[in-house]
C-alpha cells in the first residue's frame, strides 16, 4: 500500500472515531452510537451531559412525522405508546439503560491476573536457568552470627534492631 | 549498619541526624494528610452519582488552595533552615581526619599530632569472618573518639567519589582538587556503616566506608598501634 493512500485511511479512521475501547464495551452490552463525521454536530448518550446537539433519528418515516406533528399540540392528546415512541426518537437509550452495569470489570480483572501470571512463569524461569547462585552470606547459619554480631555491637539500640533484644535476660523483648 | 528490609532511616548516632530524623517525621506526616486528601478526592469524583460537574469558576476556593499550600510550604521551610543553619555553626573540634577516595577504597590521614595514614579496603565476600557484613566491611576503619567533635576534610585523588555515613548523617562529595568539610560528634559509641555516594568506576559499590566511635583510651592506644605497624 503507497504511503499517500495510507495516510487516507488513517484520515478516514480518524474521522470516524475509531478506538479499540469501545469494542470491548460494545461486546460487554453497552451499545455504540454510529458516527459518520466528527466536524458535524453529534449525537451522544452521557449521563453528564443529558442533552445531545441533535436527535437520535433525524430521517423520519412518513408514520413518525406525521406523530412529530401530534407533539406540536397538546400532550394530553398522546398515549403511552406514543410518548415512548417520541422519546425513543429523540433518544437512543434511557438514563437506566445507560447507567446498567456491566461486566467489564471482570475482563479487565481477569487479563491484569493473567499477565501477571505470565510474569510470574518468567520469573520463575530465571531463577532456574538465568541467575547466578545467592552469596553464602545469606545462609541460615551465617545469618544467625550476623544478627548475633549486630546485637552485641548494639546497631540501632534506640528504635531499631537492638532495641528489641533484653539485654539482661538475653533473649528477644517479648 | 541497616537490618534486611529496613525501609525508614538508622537510628541517629549524631544529634544533627537527630534533627533530621525528626524533621523527616515531620515532613512526611505533612505529605501523608496532602496525599490522603486528594486521594479522597479522586475517589469522591469517580465515583459521585451527580452529573452537574462542570462548575467554571469560584473565587472563594481558589483563595483557600493558593493560601493553604503557603501555609503549609512555610511550615516546611523553617524547620528546614532551622538545620540547615544549625549545620553550618562554628565548632571547635577535637581532631581533624582527611578522608580520600580513590579508585576503589578510602584512605584516611590524622596528622594533627604525628603523621598516621592507612588505606580502608573492602573485604571481599569470600574473605569474610562469619557474622560480618557482606560488602560492608573494611580491613581498616576509621576510628575516632566518642562524643568529641571530629572535623572530616574530604577529597578525591582520582575521580569523583562521595564520603556517606547514614548514621550519622553526612554525605560530602570528594572532588579531586577540592576539599570539602564536615564536621559530626558522636552521642554514643558503635560502628557506623557507609558506602561511597558518587558513581567511580567498576568498583564504585565496593568502597564502603566503618567509622568505629571508641571511648578516648581506646582511641590513643588505636592510634599508637596504627603507628607502630606503619
Amino acid at each position: 500500500m503507497s504511503p499517500f493512500s495510507a495516510l487516507r485511511v488513517a484520515g478516514l479512521l480518524a474521522r470516524r472515531g475509531v478506538a479499540v475501547n469501545i469494542s470491548v464495551r460494545a461486546a460487554h452490552g453497552h451499545e455504540i452510537s454510529k458516527q459518520e463525521d466528527m466536524s458535524l454536530p453529534m449525537y451522544w448518550d452521557r449521563k453528564d451531559t443529558p442533552l445531545p446537539d441533535i436527535p437520535f433519528q433525524k430521517a423520519l418515516t412518513a408514520d413518525q412525522q406525521s406523530l412529530k406533528q401530534k407533539e406540536l399540540g397538546s400532550w394530553k392528546n398522546l398515549s403511552e405508546e406514543e410518548k415512548i415512541a417520541l422519546y425513543r426518537l429523540a433518544f437512543n437509550q434511557t438514563f437506566a439503560e445507560m447507567k446498567k452495569p456491566t461486566q467489564e470489570w471482570k475482563t479487565v480483572v481477569g487479563g491484569v491476573l493473567i499477565f501477571i501470571g505470565l510474569t510470574g512463569l518468567v520469573v520463575w524461569w530465571q531463577r532456574v536457568f538465568v541467575l547466578p547462585p545467592q552469596p553464602h552470606t545469606l545462609k541460615e547459619d551465617w545469618l544467625a552470627a550476623q544478627a548475633k554480631r549486630m546485637i552485641d555491637m548494639r546497631v540501632n539500640p534506640v528504635e531499631g534492631f537492638s532495641s528489641s533484644w533484653d539485654y539482661e535476660k538475653n533473649q528477644w523483648k517479648k | 549498619m541497616a537490618h534486611p528490609s529496613q525501609l525508614g532511616f538508622q537510628d541517629a548516632a549524631s544529634p544533627v541526624m537527630e534533627e533530621l530524623l525528626h524533621f523527616h517525621d515531620h515532613t512526611l506526616m505533612i505529605v501523608f494528610l496532602i496525599s490522603t486528601l486528594v486521594l479522597y478526592i479522586i475517589v469522591a469524583m469517580v465515583s459521585t452519582k451527580l452529573t452537574n460537574k462542570y462548575v467554571l469558576d469560584s473565587q472563594e476556593i481558589e483563595i483557600v488552595w493558593t493560601v493553604l499550600p503557603a501555609v503549609i510550604l512555610i511550615l516546611i521551610a523553617l524547620p528546614s533552615l532551622r538545620i540547615l543553619y544549625l549545620m553550618d555553626e562554628i565548632n571547635d573540634p577535637h581532631l581533624t581526619i582527611k578522608a580520600m577516595g580513590h579508585q576503589w577504597y578510602w584512605s584516611y590521614e590524622y596528622t594533627d599530632y604525628e603523621d598516621l595514614g592507612f588505606d580502608s579496603y573492602m573485604i571481599p565476600t569470600q574473605d569474610l569472618s562469619p557474622g560480618q557484613f557482606r560488602l560492608l566491611e573494611t580491613d581498616h576503619r576509621m576510628v575516632v573518639p566518642m562524643e568529641s567533635p571530629i572535623r572530616v576534610l574530604v577529597s578525591a585523588e582520582d575521580v569523583l567519589h562521595s564520603w556517606a555515613v547514614p548514621a550519622l548523617g553526612i554525605k560530602m562529595d570528594a572532588v579531586p582538587g577540592r576539599l570539602n568539610q564536615t564536621a559530626f560528634i558522636t552521642s554514643r559509641p558503635g560502628v557506623y556503616y557507609g558506602q561511597c555516594s558518587e558513581i567511580c568506576g567498576a568498583n564504585h559499590s565496593f568502597m564502603p566506608i566503618v567509622v568505629e566511635a571508641v571511648p578516648l583510651e581506646h582511641f590513643e592506644n588505636w592510634s599508637s598501634l596504627m603507628l607502630e605497624e606503619s
